[in-house]
């Protein structure tokens, strides 16, 4: 790739499987560029794909058409890390062991990979837990655990497929915080699927609003809110306003999805 | 004061009823409301009990019982849970095997030990093969289920994490079927012993089988109770070995309640 | 190649192994022989009177742990004084053989239908008890909050509320229980009895009558098969509110 390329170079992007009826079209003709340390948010209506988009970056769903380029920027260094929805954490492995797990792969050395994690665990705040087993911990520390393994990993790219939907509404102000944090110090390309408008608005360098399936891309709203952003931002009367006018554009494909779902009801 | 002596009366709780039941038997008993043909008294059955125990006729059979019953429990145990392991990750394995396993399952174990006897001239191993039939089962269901229960986004993310192939199956797989797999051996060392114990009362001269059986033939009640009490402490001690085996080895996992076949 | 194919490559392997004496073909009858057994006996008549003993023991001691454990079950489930009171016996005496029992019955019953159906109704007893009062004990608490919500008090929570979500556990207990019920009477047949399918297999063998014998398992497999499919479909019915099948 040329230098002062993308770090992630969306062409053309199809992904289709085999459905009740035919042919399922997830993701249609989808193209995006993610520049080198950007905060990249996803949002459209359920079942728009954003959660295939980002399984196809991740390589953990196939692509029918179209090409997906993630820029390595030094040899070795894994292109992605998801951290999941539902954290996903090896129950059987500490805390400590979990966020070793990636390195451990790849064949790092024990003592490096294990400064390496609990540098992590510090960063997310979760260093007495390092002996700790998944099920002990709360939703919100797990969803810590889960970032944590995924920086452990050093990617190029990290993604995050609504991270902080399953937990409750103070845990995730409060990891919501975190992530601005980590993501300032770090300075790693995070692409990030939400369905609130807010936290895209809050986290979010751009935002990419995907119509209703087969998903496109509808439109890409600039954030200009400064940076460094804490949640007073919320506050501001431009955040009002950009909430408004992607709210506008959204709510056209939530009910548009919302038809479909009733001309097509699952069985 | 109050808090630590009141949790200490509440564990004794639950012993109330057993106790109460025993002392109503004992007065029972020796008041001639239980006719000590059909219900010795329990404090007899406990003095034959420690006789035999220290003269080691007792103990002799136990040893012997635990023996077939280590020698099945292996024999079904491994080849259970490979053929487990292999039925949950394979649909073709699976739809393969299935059929046959499932016609098989229901019958008693304990019907096939003449033909075992015959095939196999040794008699140990016959008890062993016959023992471990069903159990063998057991093991190779709770493992295929705890497979296909598995969480499959952890199974995903320990792949997007690096983990596969032969790495993937030790370090994820195995792990993460553990808690089933342990459920399948509780439940087929339980199974292994009722037909350990079954197979003595058909064809054994010596096991705690065998005594039940022949202290019942001759009418020694009492002997038959010191039997039967040794087999349910045996099956007690073991239920609570294995529980004690999953709390050290897995600390991080519930029990399933059930597992249907 | 379909999965499918591996019994039929099995049965295949074992009829080519029995006819050309690879195997002892009097110890080992070919399949062929052994389903033409299993039809000849039955259109002949002879199955039918052990194989209705069987049923009518297993649908005894059915009818008997069902009776006791499921009643028991859902009190122990819904009041925990009865279940601190009870626990500890049931967990010392579950994994108790329960044929360990049988001679004890047999000196209590005398040797008749009264032991052999008593031994398997234990068993099945308490596999049934400890899937009720287990599925009854976890009920969700806010199940039984919205109902009483809702006005519902006393019988007709339990009839509206409670049984439908113990249920599951409900079924699954009795399923287990008539499989287990189901191996005990024959077990205990083969041991102690002059009636029924187990004690054919014994006399079978004992006149080395290896094809029957087959057969006598051959129809057992499919007897056991039956019942716990059976039961199985009666509960995917009842249960069509329920995702899978399978009580976690």
């Amino acid at each position: 790739m040329a230098p002062g390329a993308s770090q992630v170079s969306i062409r053309d992007l199809t992904v289709a499987y085999p459905g009740r009826d035919g042919r399922l079209i997830a993701l249609e003709r989808i193209s995006l560029q993610v520049e080198p340390g950007e905060f990249v948010c996803l949002v459209g209506p359920s079942g728009c794909g954003k959660s295939t988009l980002l399984r196809v970056v991740a390589g953990l769903a196939s692509r029918e058409s179209g090409d997906v380029e993630i820029r390595v920027n030094r040899p070795g260094r894994p292109p992605t890390a998801m951290v999941f929805q539902e954290h996903a954490l090896l129950p059987w492995r500490t805390v400590l062991d979990n966020v070793m797990f990636g390195p451990e792969n790849r064949g790092v050395p024990r003592p490096e990979r294990e400064a390496n994690a609990r540098r992590m665990l510090d960063l997310v705040g979760l260093r007495a837990f390092a002996r700790a087993y998944p099920h002990q911990l709360s939703g919100g520390m797990k969803q810590r655990v889960g970032i944590a393994r995924a920086l452990a990993n050093d990617p190029e790219v990290l993604l995050m497929d609504e991270p902080l939907a399953a937990l409750d509404a103070q845990t995730r102000v409060i990891l919501q915080e975190e992530i601005l944090r980590l993501w300032a110090e770090l300075g790693v390309t995070v692409i990030y699927v939400t369905h609130s408008l807010e936290e895209a608005l809050l986290l979010g360098d751009r935002v990419v609003l995907l119509t209703a399936r087969p998903g496109r891309v509808k439109r890409v709203f600039p954030v200009p809110l400064g940076r460094p952003r804490g949640l007073e931002a919320r506050a501001s009367p431009e955040f009002g306003a950009l909430v408004d006018r992607i709210w506008a554009e959204l709510r056209e494909e939530v009910l548009k999805s919302a038809e479909a779902e009733r001309r097509d009801p699952p069985s | 004061m109050s808090r630590p002596v009141r949790r200490w009366r509440l564990d004794l709780v639950p012993l109330i009823l057993p106790a109460l039941v025993l002392v109503a038997w004992e007065i029972a008993s020796a008041t001639g409301l239980l006719r000590a043909v059909f219900f010795p008294r329990p404090s007899t059955i406990a003095r034959l009990l420690l006789a035999q125990v220290a003269d080691g006729t007792l103990l002799a059979h136990l040893g012997l019982t635990v023996a077939r019953l280590t020698a099945a429990f292996v024999l079904a145990a491994v080849p259970g849970v490979a053929v487990g392991l292999a039925m949950g990750m394979s649909r073709r394995t699976r739809e393969g095997l299935d059929p046959l396993f499932a016609l098989l399952y229901p019958i008693p174990s304990v019907l096939f030990l003449p033909l075992v006897s015959f095939a196999l001239r040794q008699e140990e191993v016959a008890v062993a093969v016959t023992a471990a039939f069903t159990s063998f089962f057991l093991v190779v269901y709770t493992t295929m289920t705890g497979v296909q229960q598995l969480d499959r986004t952890v199974l995903e993310a320990a792949r997007h994490f690096g983990a596969h192939g032969r790495r993937f199956f030790l370090t994820v797989l195995l792990p993460a079927t553990l808690p089933a797999i342990f459920t399948g051996l509780r439940l087929g060392l339980g199974y292994t012993l009722i037909v350990v114990v079954a197979v003595e009362m058909v064809s054994a001269q010596r096991g705690l089988g065998a005594l039940l059986w022949l202290s019942w033939q001759i009418l020694k009640v009492e002997e038959m109770y010191v039997a039967l009490v040794t087999v349910a402490v045996l099956g007690a001690v073991l239920t609570g070995a294995v529980e004690w085996l999953r709390r050290r080895l897995i600390p991080w996992a519930q029990d399933i309640a059930e597992v249907g076949a | 190649m379909s999965g499918a194919a591996l019994p039929v490559l099995l049965l295949a392997a074992w009829e080519i192994a029995a006819r050309t004496a690879v195997v002892s073909p009097r110890y080992f009858p070919p399949p062929t022989v052994i389903a033409a057994t299993l039809s000849r006996l039955l259109t002949a008549g002879e199955f039918w009177g052990d194989a209705l003993t069987t049923l009518s023991r297993l649908a005894g001691a059915f009818l008997v742990a069902a009776l006791a454990g499921v009643p028991l079950g859902l009190a122990m489930g819904l009041w925990r004084p009865l279940r601190r009171a009870l626990e500890p016996a049931v967990a010392m005496l579950y994994p108790l053989p329960k044929i360990a029992l049988l001679p004890l019955f047999l000196i209590l019953l005398g040797v008749g239908e009264g032991a052999f159906v008593f031994t398997a109704a234990v068993t099945a007893f308490f596999q049934i008890l400890t899937s009720t009062a287990g599925g009854t004990a976890t009920i969700d608490p806010r199940l039984v909050e919205a109902g009483r919500n809702y006005g519902a008090r006393g019988v007709t929570l339990f009839r509206k509320v409670i049984l439908p979500a113990a249920l599951p556990a409900v079924l699954t207990g009795l399923r287990l229980g008539l499989g287990l019920a189901l191996i005990t009477v024959i077990a205990v047949e083969f041991v102690a009895a002059k009636s029924g399918l187990g004690h054919l297999v014994f006399r079978y063998w004992q006149m080395l009558l290896t094809g029957e014998m087959y057969a006598a398992f051959l129809l057992i497999g499919l007897m056991g098969l039956g019942a716990t499919r059976g039961l199985r479909a009666v509960q995917r019915r009842a249960l069509g509110w329920q995702e899978e099948i399978g009580w976690r």
